[in-house]
Order: C-alpha cells, then sequence, then structure tokens
C-alpha cells in the first residue's frame, strides 16, 4: 500500500451528514408546532346598550339555568345532567330557531357551564347567548 | 514508506460525535427561543368538551383574555390589571376597519362562573359581539357538529 495511491482518488466532496441532520430536526420542530387549532364555544354576547328593554319577550325562547347542586332547568322544568340530553334533543328536534340562552349561578363551576353548552350543542343548538349580566341569573 | 496495519496510533475506536453534537446544540438553541414564549402567560386549566368548533388560529385579529386559577386577567399573555381590561380591549375592538369582534376566552375550569361573567360583561361593554370559550377536546371524543371541524389545518384562506 503506498500513500497517495490512485486506486479511488481523494474524495473531495463535503460530507452532508450533519447538515440533513440538523435541517430533518428542524422540519420535524416546525411540523409538531404548526397545526394549531383553537377549539372553543361560540357565545353571542347580549346588545350592550338597548335601547328598549324588549317588552314583547317572545314566549317561546328557552334559557336554560344552570344552578348549584347539578339542577339544570330548561325554562321552568326541572332537569339532571343525566336527562338533559335527551330533552335538548326532544325540543330542538323540528324547531326552526336553534338559540339557547345559558343563564348560569355566579357560584356555579364554570366548566358545569360549559357541560351544559356542550350538550346543548350536541342536541343541535346553534346559536348560545347568554343573558346580560345585571339581570339577576334568578329562579323565577 | 510501506504502512503497516496495527501500528504507531492503532485504529481510532471512538464514534464520531460531531452529527449528534450538532443536533443537540439545534435542538437546545430552539427549545431556549420557544420556552420563554410556551411558558408565557398564566396557568390555566380549560374544561373539556365534546363539541366544540375548531377555529384556526390567525395572530392578526385574534385576542385572548386568560384567566387563571387565582382570576387574574391576562390579555393575550401578558398580566393585566382587572381595570386595564376593558380600556385595552376598547382600543383594540373600536379599531376602524376592524371587522372581527371575537374575543377568546380561556378560563380555568374550576373557576366560579362569576369570573367568567365579569369578563363576558367587561368584553360585551367594550364592543365585542362574540366570545369564544376555549375548551379541550375530551380525549377520544369528536365534535358531532357539522361543520365544526376544519379540514385542512395551517391553511388559511
Amino acid at each position: 500500500m503506498s500513500a497517495g495511491g490512485s486506486d479511488k482518488g481523494l474524495e473531495n466532496e463535503p460530507n452532508v451528514t450533519p447538515m440533513i441532520d440538523v435541517l430533518l430536526v428542524l422540519l420535524i420542530i416546525f411540523m409538531a408546532a404548526l397545526p394549531t387549532m383553537r377549539k372553543a364555544i361560540d357565545v353571542q354576547l347580549p346588545d350592550p346598550n338597548p335601547s328598549v328593554q324588549p317588552a314583547n319577550q317572545k314566549s317561546d325562547q328557552i334559557i336554560l339555568s344552570v344552578n348549584p347542586g347539578g339542577k339544570y332547568l330548561i325554562n321552568t322544568e326541572e332537569n339532571t345532567l343525566a336527562t338533559l340530553p335527551e330533552r335538548l334533543k326532544a325540543i330542538y328536534t323540528g324547531r326552526p330557531d336553534k338559540i339557547i340562552f345559558v343563564k348560569g349561578d355566579p357560584t356555579v363551576k364554570y366548566a358545569d357551564i360549559i357541560a351544559a353548552m356542550d350538550i346543548a350543542r350536541g342536541a343541535g343548538v346553534l346559536v348560545i347567548g347568554v343573558p346580560p349580566k345585571d339581570l339577576p341569573a334568578a329562579k323565577k | 514508506m510501506a504502512m503497516s496495519t496495527g501500528g504507531g496510533a492503532g485504529v481510532t475506536a471512538t464514534p464520531n460525535v460531531t452529527p449528534m453534537i450538532d443536533v443537540m446544540l439545534v435542538l437546545l438553541i430552539i427549545f431556549m427561543v420557544v420556552t420563554p414564549q410556551l411558558l408565557a402567560g398564566f396557568n390555566a386549566d380549560p374544561p373539556k368538551a365534546i363539541n366544540l368548533k375548531d377555529h384556526p388560529e390567525d395572530a392578526d385579529n385574534d385576542h385572548v383574555l386568560g384567566i387563571d386559577k387565582d382570576g387574574h386577567y391576562y390579555l393575550d399573555k401578558k398580566l393585566t390589571a382587572d381595570e386595564a381590561v376593558g380600556p385595552l380591549l376598547n382600543q383594540i375592538y373600536s379599531t376602524p376597519g376592524r371587522d372581527v369582534f371575537v374575543l377568546y376566552l380561556r378560563a380555568d375550569g374550576k373557576l366560579p362562573y362569576s369570573k367568567v361573567q365579569d369578563a363576558m360583561d367587561l368584553a360585551m361593554k367594550n364592543k365585542v359581539h362574540m366570545v369564544g370559550l376555549v375548551s379541550e377536546q375530551t380525549p377520544g371524543t369528536t365534535s358531532t357538529v357539522k361543520g365544526d371541524i376544519v379540514e385542512t389545518p395551517g391553511i388559511k384562506k
């Protein structure tokens, strides 16, 4: 074996393996970072300055009140978390306006309100509204 | 000058660690850059739900109001005093030409609802028309509502 033999010659190409490693890592990181999708429930806010207090409140609107102790009132009808999906589905099937107002008691956990809205959406509600805060989330 | 095998310095059996070190350094740098953004903000555990609507993120128009476990407000991940939230929202949502009036509300699920009501009240009085209550998808479920799932994530029109 002689030094500088011309068997294979000197390899003159740069070693690209480290560069490719680095680029692959970058690619993977950007793939993991990109698909950011926010998941949320949309809620319509009330008009901040209603010109006229709606005296002729439509009597057929549906208000779901969430009260402490897992009590859910659809207008005045008492329901539990278990019966709520069925009941709402029955109401909203064949009903043209798919609007619900969700009125939560201030002491109830936020997660319970979301659970109620979640069920409502599952029952076919398309628009969720909240009543203005000043109106007490009261029992009638 | 014939080269003899097994003589002199011998065969080096150490693996070549240079590429690995390169990769590690890049990872280190990336995490150094990204971590402050990930940790920035607040500690809130949004409630879990099933029928959630996908909202592709739109960094230019989206604003997120966070409420952490202790009830502090974070507007766009910056800690904001309670009384400063209203004016800031007003400023954002009354910009001329603005046509998106959605505020995302990312609140901890264990908060009492009154805290969220306060936030919605503030939003309502400051030109926000709609609030998106940010929640997490319960693992293993998908929304049953038609049109909730946006097919091509990350692609904006």
